[in-house]
């Protein structure tokens, strides 16, 4: 117990450490510096978590936030989280190693440290309430990321959405965790005020608008840093899976396919980069969603390994956009831009990390999509067909982006002297996420054993609340 | 594992011949990850090895399986993803066809890897040529010896990358970008129909091994004859798009962008084959499916038909050479629909051999072409004429125009699928971009936005 605390308070406490750092008259390249040793620490003490059994039993209950009479978890580490925290540990080394210099401020710094907490004790959660506390601040922190003047139009955008999402989950909380709710309609209206919140936070269509806007118009680091870790997903396994009706789970599953598909379809055609990327997202996301809501082992397995494949590997490629656009400009698609020659290692790795969020073989998407297909077409083939179309439509946007940013031109738009390649610490990062995604393709074994346990333990839970009733 | 005596070297040789041209793309993959590239010397040494070990491993077991001649067999080698219920499990369905089909294609590329090494000697994407031959010989083995649907996903859609990163080779160049776009947007349709084929075989029986579709298993009683035929329309559709049968056909030109010894790999001898193949594996479904059967017979004479008459008119080699293979291409696939498997895998492996030493040989008839016209003086072609069969003159130059055109068939493509798609495309994204102004209701200033 008290060895699993400590690890627990290792994971709190380093990015708690860089946050209250920025606060210091420290030189921000020394600041980041911190940052990345803090966020190397944190993945590697995360990664004790799933490699160490006796870890993963632990957790701290307690009837105090909700009506169960068994309780809740109010913190927790079980098999999903197992991987989940690595997940998150590893989305904050991308963000700090990579982020451009010119873009590298202490607010900055700081706000990624906050938002890898909140993400990280999300993870480590049962409780409704402790979710919507944390789902509020880090909508706070995302709005307060988008304060300056130049993005007043995004912010509003993002305060209407996520603040409806909020404000739906907060009332559905406050119905779920009321006196008497269990068995009744009271609990059917909460999850459905539940399940429209997380389709917001996930932008599923026809709730989606503002993930492109955001993307394309918005500030794309805190915007990546927002969506990539997918806690609308977490929401979806932890709250609304153990309690819906199979036709409220029919029904998202419905709703996210079609995402997928519309989310790909617009990828490919959009004129920048940014959106691009957004759509993109979109798509991938909705994928993972769609797992979640079957209620098929190994089609929840599969969205459970899309679900970290296609957040590091879009987060990656979003990062990519990033870094090139610190040496180019926006980025626009109609035209091409070259630079290959220059930057090898980043058109590889976004090449790599781009066939990932599709699903290509030998990458960890594709042992995710391929078990979310074989897991669902037994029972609903439409998944099947809808993860085909979207992925054929995602690889040829993920392959259109590399063509136009990387290929197509002699020379490159940009100035000679400027130094196009990537620093040691950008390649390096680029580089290890490329290889974690095609190691873990080539060998997914015990990602995706363990994967098939958490997927087990969720099903498990729903079988017995729904005996329940 | 079956672990009877004689699989067992058959267990080894193919797992080595496999294997190597993995092993190579892993070794110089990593090295271009990592931007060290190795050094042309011995990328072209490990490439020849690789291939030779490949080849001689296939050739062994192709001489193991005749000798053992117990017919076809699966080989498994356990799961790759997954100790729980479904999941990729890597199989490999082993008779003569496919035995020989592989070890013509390590041959094959054995040559091409042979005559890269000097042929782009010094330029400057010879690492990345290398890497891209690798990903498209393991993809071809996958292919030709694929147990199930996944593992000849995974070898269709290595061929299908490789080749399009590999026509956009002079990657400096936008027509070879956008080229290999093009390509790349059909083989996608093609891995669609695929994909969806291997769905509705695992909605309906239950499983993805290519037995059940490729003979070596008992007929399901689920793979009734109006699923099969829809199964086998879906493989026609993968088949159509990978080897350029009508109405795909106008994908091959542009894949000539390519340097010239990927296009003899792919275009001349092996890619394009790889459908062919495929229906040859899928015989035993297509006896299921008249209709089908029918469907595969009639697209391969009407691209033979058209191959013909448009190879005659091109005015570069390449292109020339490419609707010379699409014309025979289209009569193997012919000769499948009508049943004669023996002849149309004759005809399948002389022709990518003859088309090979073709491709390979332009250059230099090209060469040869050019010094003889400088030292005449003059040009040393016929007298222009084209298509002279047709006696009308109307309906020659009628024709001639037709063939000229590759048939017209991308700007259909471009009216029929890819306007109309671009117009809702750009119609869902307005909308997308109106909910947010709407929905939000506040009066925007449209200089906050283009921030």
């Amino acid at each position: 117990m008290s060895d699993a605390r400590l690890w627990l308070a290792v994971l709190v406490a380093l990015p708690a450490l860089v946050s209250g750092a920025s606060y210091l008259r420290v030189d921000v390249e020394r600041l980041r510096r911190l940052a990345v040793a803090s966020a190397i620490a944190m993945l590697l003490a995360a990664l004790v978590i799933p490699l160490s059994p006796p870890l993963r039993g632990f957790s701290i209950r307690t009837s105090a936030l909700t009506q169960a009479p068994e309780g809740e978890e109010l913190i927790r580490i079980d098999t999903l989280s197992g991987a989940l925290l690595p997940f998150a540990a590893g989305l904050w080394l991308l963000t700090v190693a990579v982020t451009p210099r010119a873009a590298l401020d202490r607010r900055g710094l700081r706000r990624t440290a906050l938002a890898t907490l909140l993400t990280v004790m999300s993870f480590l959660t049962e409780s409704a309430v402790v979710l919507l506390l944390l789902s509020v601040a880090s909508v706070g922190m995302f709005l307060s990321a988008l304060a300056d003047p130049a993005h007043r139009y995004q912010r509003r955008v993002v305060a209407v959405y996520l603040g409806a999402s909020t404000l739906l989950f907060a009332v559905g909380v406050a119905l779920l965790v009321g006196p008497g709710v269990q068995n009744t309609t009271i609990e059917t209206v909460a999850m459905w005020l539940i399940v429209v919140a997380a389709l917001v936070r996930k932008g599923i269509v026809p709730f989606h608008a503002w993930v492109p806007e955001v993307f394309d118009h918005g500030r794309l680091g805190p915007a990546i840093l927002f969506n990539a870790p997918q806690v609308g997903a977490y929401m979806t396994v932890v709250l609304i899976v153990p309690r819906a009706s199979p036709e409220m789970l029919r029904t998202i599953a419905l709703l996210a396919l079609g995402t997928a598909v519309y989310g790909a379809a617009l990828a490919l055609v959009q004129r920048s980069a940014r959106r691009a990327c957004g759509y993109l997202f979109m798509s991938q996301s909705a994928l993972v969603m769609a797992g979640l809501d079957c209620t098929s082992v190994t089609a929840l397995a599969g969205g459970l390994v899309v679900w970290l494949s296609a957040g590091l590997g879009f987060a990656g490629l979003a990062r990519c956009v990033l870094v090139l656009e610190a040496r180019r400009g926006r980025l626009d698609l109609t035209s091409y831009h070259g630079g290959y020659d220059r930057m090898p290692v980043l058109a590889i790795s976004f090449l790599a990390m781009g066939l990932a969020c599709t699903g290509f073989p030998g990458t960890l998407g594709f042992i995710g999509q391929e078990l979310l297909v074989d897991g669902a077409v037994g029972v609903f083939p439409v998944m099947g067909f809808a993860v085909v179309i979207a992925s054929a439509l995602t690889g040829l946007a993920v392959l259109r982006m590399y063509f136009s940013l990387f290929c197509g031109r002699s020379g490159v738009l940009a100035h000679p002297s400027l130094r196009l390649g990537l620093r040691p610490r950008e390649a390096w990062t680029f580089v290890a996420i490329v290889i974690a995604l095609i190691g873990l393709g080539l060998v997914p074994r015990p990602l995706v054993d363990s994967r098939f346990d958490a997927s087990d333990e969720i099903l498990r839970l729903r079988q017995e609340r729904m005996s329940g009733r | 594992m079956t672990l009877d005596m004689p699989s067992i070297p058959l267990t080894v040789l193919v797992l080595v011949g496999v294997g190597s041209p993995a092993l190579l793309l892993a070794v110089l993959g990593i090295a271009s990850l990592l931007n060290r590239p190795l050094p042309e010397r011995w990328t072209g040494a490990l490439a020849g090895s690789s291939m030779a070990i490949a080849c001689a491993a296939l050739l062994m077991a192709f001489v193991v399986y005749g000798m053992t001649g117990t017919g076809t067999q699966f080989l498994s080698y356990g799961a790759w993803s997954s100790s729980h219920e479904g999941g990729i499990a890597i199989e490999f369905l082993v008779d003569r066809l496919s035995l020989a089909f592989a070890a013509l294609s390590t041959a094959i590329a054995g040559v091409v890897s042979a005559f890269s090494n000097r042929y782009l000697h010094r330029e400057p994407g010879y690492n990345r040529y290398f890497v891209l031959l690798a990903m498209f010989v393991t993809g071809m083995l996958l292919v030709a010896l694929a147990g199930n649907v996944a593992v000849l996903f995974i070898g269709w859609e290595l061929v299908g990358l490789s080749s399009a990163l590999l026509v956009a080779f002079f990657q400096e160049r936008p027509a070879a970008v956008s080229n290999a776009f093009r390509v790349l947007s059909v083989y996608r349709i093609s891995d669609a129909a695929m994909l969806s084929a291997a769905v509705l075989l695992r909605h309906v029986a239950g499983t993805d091994s290519l037995s059940l579709l490729f003979g070596g298993a008992a007929p399901s009683a689920a793979l009734t004859a109006t699923n099969a035929t829809i199964i086998a329309i879906l493989l026609i559709v993968a088949v159509a798009g990978k080897s350029a049968l009508l109405p795909f056909s106008s994908w091959l030109p542009r894949a000539m962008e390519g340097p010239t010894p990927s296009s003899a790999v792919y275009y001349g001898s092996l890619s394009i084959h790889a459908g062919c193949f495929l229906l040859l594996r899928a015989a035993p479904l297509l006896e299921q499916a008249p209709a089908a059967r029918l469907l595969a017979g009639g697209l391969g004479a009407a691209t033979a038909l058209f191959a013909g008459t448009t190879t005659r008119v091109q005015s570069d080699v390449k292109s020339s050479l490419a609707y010379a293979s699409l014309t025979q291409v289209g009569i193997i696939v012919t000769e499948i629909a009508l049943g004669w498997y023996t002849l149309a895998f004759i005809h399948l492996a002389g022709h990518a051999s003859f088309r090979l030493l073709q491709f390979l040989s332009a250059p230099n008839v090209l060469h040869d072409l050019h010094g003889l016209e400088d030292a005449i003086g003059d040009h040393a072609s016929a007298d222009g004429d084209h298509l002279t069969v047709v006696r009308s003159d109307r309906a020659r130059r009628r024709l001639f125009l037709i063939a000229l055109e590759r048939g017209f068939l991308d700007s259909i493509l471009d009216r029929v699928v890819i306007e109309p798609f671009m117009r809702l495309a750009g119609l869902l994204t307005r909308l997308d971009q109106w909910l947010c102004l709407t929905r939000v209701a506040v009066a925007v200033d449209e200089g906050d936005q283009d921030e």
